[in-house]
């Protein structure tokens, strides 16, 4: 009775285990062709960005037939995704990587060197330098920058008319009259800005000041302070400059197609977004006006990079060195989506001469590549807090960035 | 004789009790014994993952960084804020919504079902609605325009963004606390209230001198499931700043915080887990504390 009783308990409890493990089992992926499969991170963009990219991939398929290339989109939080992924081992081959997020996952050994691929007819010189040094570590290239953009200045010309100025402004104490007079108590705003340190980082090092020195915040400093001043005098004292979410607006591209900013210093993406959502403003783009007479603007750039644990690193290659190539970079930028990085394909798609993207191009020479080692998301998160502080007036600004300094170099060291 | 075929009777018998709970007991240890300690051994090491698995003892290193990391202080000063004023407000609201919808009225259930609403919502699409009314030129500041009342930039402003998590949170979280209530209220009987009114007590004082002492367990009940709820408030932070945190640190509460070390930057994986067993702590010692001050078992 008793050993009956304990049988039939234990064939339950086998069967309960049984049952709740045949949900793990996965099929496997088999290969029956000889064709290797590869796949490809990225975020979304928008439907035509989506496009332009299967017909690059779908170029490359047919130029490759023993390759099959799989796009898996991440369309949010995408870094904490592709660091979750590539811990478990499961990111895909070839995937998007921000410059700014680089040296951080380069530094891991996440990131497969790319060098020893290289041949000569990639060309490599052919590349904008910034943008191909934001993702070099120690002399080793890890990843190559599929576009970029610069910011310009978006002007509302409608509303320069009707203040009677006849054009963009070139200087920053032209920029601040010129807020003065396009600025309608709190309605319209003269100039729409974004009180972040990666808009703001060119300005910030204008007067030879360093916000970051050997992996450390060093941007507690007069000349840094002086440097960014004049937005904060533009806020408080002006009352010209405000920023997207006090008037209401989502960012500020939105802020100035709704006619609440008259300047606002964005990328190449505000372009098509202008097409979309705001067709009617009639608006220009000038090149970003100069702080202390000289030229300067920020560059973001995003590139491909490879899985160090890659099963097919040959193949993913050959993904790279076409999608990054002459050829896959015309089709990719061929929409204005995206400005290329490779100097070749820039003179053929003819954007230095583009109206509404020529001042963006023109950055690209002096522009400071928002980029500055694995140490910057901690001082980006730490300067834009106390900015922010600074900029609604609580307090001084030297003191804000004393602390944010103090702050962030305590987080770094809370992660060494 | 007798008493050691006992023993082993007992024995066999709990043999077979543990047998069928096994699954019940795998299931637990792996998914949550097993993490509990994992991360607890984790909070003494510094945890390298990406790039080659690292693990290097360091001690009660983590739980020391804690002391000197501004931005730990600043997310257990506004997580402790956000505790004190909502699980106050947020079980007084219940208990008189419960009470109001006890009160016998046309239409109870309806209202039942409306004042329920926000609960059934999803936490993430409720934070989206309230950010457009919360919106500089959205209905919140809109209401309080055609008041006269100042209005607020509440997503913008550091002063008043954690209120307007709150004021959300309140909203949404007291309804399901008034259900618990509702089911409380209608298991008093009748003959106190008959008493009480015999001896000429007046509403309200049935009200605080019946109805509030006899739903004592159900409130301690609504208060500890309100401090660890509140304890653990992450979501609507997040969506509000997009993950940081911000307006200048308004919205970091410490889970958001521990989500930052362990996702978004790279080897303090460690620390958070250090973070995480702090919080773990202080929701333990606050509801023992809860538990001390309301004698809730004499009534049952």
């Amino acid at each position: 009775m008793k050993l009956k009783k304990v049988v039939s308990a234990a064939g339950l409890t086998a069967l309960l285990a049984a049952s709740l493990l045949t949900g793990c089992s996965q099929p496997d992926e088999s290969d029956n062709s000889s064709k290797t499969v590869i796949t490809l991170s990225g975020w979304g963009g928008n439907p035509v960005e989506k496009k332009l990219l299967e017909e690059v991939l779908d170029d490359f398929e047919k130029s490759h037939p023993n390759i099959d290339v799989r796009f898996n989109q991440i369309s949010d939080q995408y870094m904490d995704v592709l660091k979750t992924r590539l811990i478990g081992g499961t990111a895909a081959d070839v995937f998007y990587l921000d410059a700014f997020e680089a040296p951080g996952l380069i530094e891991t050994g996440a990131i497969e060197p790319l060098d020893k691929y290289v041949t000569r007819d990639f060309d490599v010189d052919d590349f904008e330098k910034p943008m191909l040094d934001a993702f070099k570590d120690k002399g080793k290239t890890y990843g190559f920058p599929k576009d970029y953009s610069t910011l310009a200045l978006f002007y509302n010309k409608k509303m320069f008319r009707e203040a009677g100025i006849d054009g963009p402004p070139k200087t920053w104490e032209e920029l601040e009259q010129d807020a003065k007079k396009l600025t309608k108590g709190k309605k319209v705003y003269g100039y729409g800005v974004m009180p972040q340190i990666e808009r703001l980082y060119y300005m910030a090092q204008s007067q030879g000041g360093q916000v970051i020195t050997n992996d450390r915040a060093t941007f507690a400093e007069d000349r840094v302070a002086r440097a960014l001043q004049p937005i904060l005098d533009m806020h408080l004292k002006d009352k010209t400059a405000a920023q997207a979410s006090e008037v209401g607006s989502g960012s500020g591209g939105e802020m100035f197609g709704q006619g609440r900013a008259a300047m606002v210093m964005e990328g190449n993406w505000n372009i098509p977004f202008m097409e979309d959502t705001f067709p009617k403003i009639d608006y220009g783009t000038a090149e970003l006006p100069t702080v202390n007479g000289k030229k300067g603007t920020m560059s973001f750039t995003v590139g491909y990079a490879m899985n160090a644990e890659s099963k097919h690193k040959k193949a993913s290659w050959e993904l790279i060195k076409y999608l990054t190539g002459k050829e896959g970079m015309k089709t990719w930028t061929s929409k204005g989506f995206a400005l290329p990085t490779r100097k070749s394909v820039a003179a053929e798609l003819g954007y230095d001469k583009d109206p509404l993207r020529g001042p963006l191009v023109k950055g690209a020479k002096y522009a400071t590549v928002w980029q500055d080692g694995p140490m910057l998301p901690i001082v980006m998160n730490n300067f834009n807090n106390q900015f922010l502080s600074a900029y609604l007036g609580e307090r001084p600004l030297k003191e804000a960035l004393k602390d944010a300094q103090r702050q962030a170099n305590k987080e770094i060291k809370v992660a060494e | 004789m007798a008493k050691s075929s006992f023993s082993k009777k007992s024995r066999t018998e709990a043999g077979q009790g543990y047998l069928f709970m096994a699954p019940v007991l795998i299931i637990l240890g792996i998914f949550v014994i097993a993490p509990i300690l994992c991360a607890i051994y984790l909070s003494f090491h510094k945890v390298e993952l990406l790039g080659g698995y690292n693990l290097e003892f360091r001690g009660l290193d983590n739980f020391m960084k804690i002391t000197f990391d501004d931005r730990a202080h600043i997310a257990l000063k506004n997580t402790v804020i956000y505790v004190v004023i909502v699980v106050p407000l947020q079980t007084l609201l219940a208990l008189v919504l419960a009470a109001s919808l006890n009160a016998g009225m046309k239409g109870e259930k309806f209202f039942r079902i409306v004042y329920f609403l926000p609960t059934l919502t999803s936490s993430a699409v409720l934070t989206l609605i309230f950010m457009w009314m919360y919106n500089q030129n959205g209905l919140i500041n809109h209401i309080l325009d055609t008041l006269h009342l100042p209005t607020y930039n509440w997503i913008g402003d550091p002063s008043v963004a954690l209120l307007a998590i709150m004021i959300m949170n309140i909203w949404a979280t007291a309804p399901f606390f008034m259900v618990i209530y509702l089911a409380a209220l209608q298991d008093i009987p009748d003959s106190h209230y008959e008493a009480a009114e015999l001896d000429g007590a007046t509403g309200l004082q049935k009200f605080w001198h019946i109805t509030v002492p006899n739903l004592r367990p159900v409130t301690s009940f609504v208060v500890i499931m309100g401090l660890i709820g509140t304890f653990q408030l992450f979501d609507q932070s997040y969506i509000f700043s997009g993950g940081s945190g911000g307006p200048n640190n308004s919205t970091l509460t410490v889970v958001l915080l521990i989500y930052q070390y362990a996702f978004k930057s790279l080897g303090t994986m460690g620390y958070a887990t250090a973070l995480a067993f702090l919080l773990a702590i202080i929701i333990l010692v606050a509801t023992l504390l809860q538990r001390k001050f309301s004698k809730e078992e004499s009534l049952y």
